[in-house]
């Protein structure tokens, strides 16, 4: 999880505490990119570098009482995630950040029979391999289409752990949930990708 | 042993290997004997890969210029605080 462009967090924080502006400028080249990858997740394309700017004001103001319970790196994700799901409350664009499982089965239950076995079982794909499935411009389009549709939560969640590879410790921290519902959250994320997939395949 | 439906629900915590050894058996159990939770297990695992891949995985771009502007702003923000 260490920037190997980065000192340590031991070294960084005095430096950015005394206002070092080398540190300041290393800090920004190592973490901003990742930072509008999550606002993006959370507020969408339109605000998120705003909101990423935003966020690294509200790191230096609280930088004097981090208690590095985490990484300065998750640390500085969980103010962009505040800093994003605040921003989406105040313009009140979305009613919840989530959906209860209960709303949305992993599986349409029409597929299950009542002994909860498949009836409708999921059917080959012509392609296996993730480059062979990404040559196709209009699959490439439909799973960009179901990650916009995802709930907030379900997108910060597949963001930060399937595309920048972070662990789910770090996640939950980062978007204040517990294991279970951080795990509930991506799996919902990527089920619903599959099945994006599963219905372009099967055209 | 897990049902099919099981399968589909867990089926994350599988291939992060979050699964109790218990429950990880029969699962295991579960996927030697189904071949349509085998296929859906792979997919998932294509599907995350592919996430990984896709356009919409690759960190934005911050150039030389937005760095400067926004330490700019780091120390605007420090010396209205300190002023």
């Amino acid at each position: 999880m260490a920037n190997p462009t980065l000192p340590s967090d031991d070294e960084l924080i005095p430096r950015l505490l005394a206002n070092d502006e080398t540190s300041y400028a290393q800090i920004v080249a190592a973490y901003h990119g990742l930072m509008v990858h999550l606002a993006r997740a959370i507020v969408g394309e339109a605000i998120a570098d705003e909101v990423a700017q935003e966020a690294w004001v509200a790191v230096l103001r609280a930088l004097p009482k981090f208690e590095r319970r985490s990484s300065l790196k998750t640390w500085i994700l969980r103010i962009v995630s505040n800093t994003a799901k605040s921003r989406l409350r105040h313009e009140s664009r979305t009613v919840s950040l989530d959906e209860s499982l209960e709303e949305n089965p992993i599986i349409d239950p029409a597929r299950l029979k009542p002994n909860a076995h498949w009836a409708s079982p999921p059917a080959m794909w012509h392609a296996d391999t993730p480059d062979a499935l990404l040559a196709s411009t209009e699959l490439r389009r439909c799973i960009s289409d179901a990650l916009a549709t995802l709930p907030p939560l379900q997108r910060a969640a597949v963001t930060l752990r399937d595309m920048q590879g972070l662990s789910m410790e770090a996640i939950c921290k980062i978007l204040e949930v517990s294991e279970s519902n951080g795990r509930v959250l991506l799996h919902r994320a990527r089920s619903r990708i599959q099945m994006a997939i599963e219905e372009h395949e099967g055209q | 042993m897990p049902s099919c439906k099981d399968i589909t629900e867990h089926s994350s915590d599988y291939l992060d290997r979050n699964l109790p050894w218990w429950k990880r058996m029969g699962y295991w159990l579960h996927l030697a004997m189904c071949v349509h939770c085998r296929r859906y297990v792979d997919q998932l695992k294509l599907t995350i890969d592919t996430i990984g891949k896709s356009p919409d995985a690759t960190t934005p771009n911050v150039s030389p210029e937005e760095i400067q502007a926004i330490v700019e702003k780091m120390k605007r923000s420090t010396k209205n605080k300190d002023g």
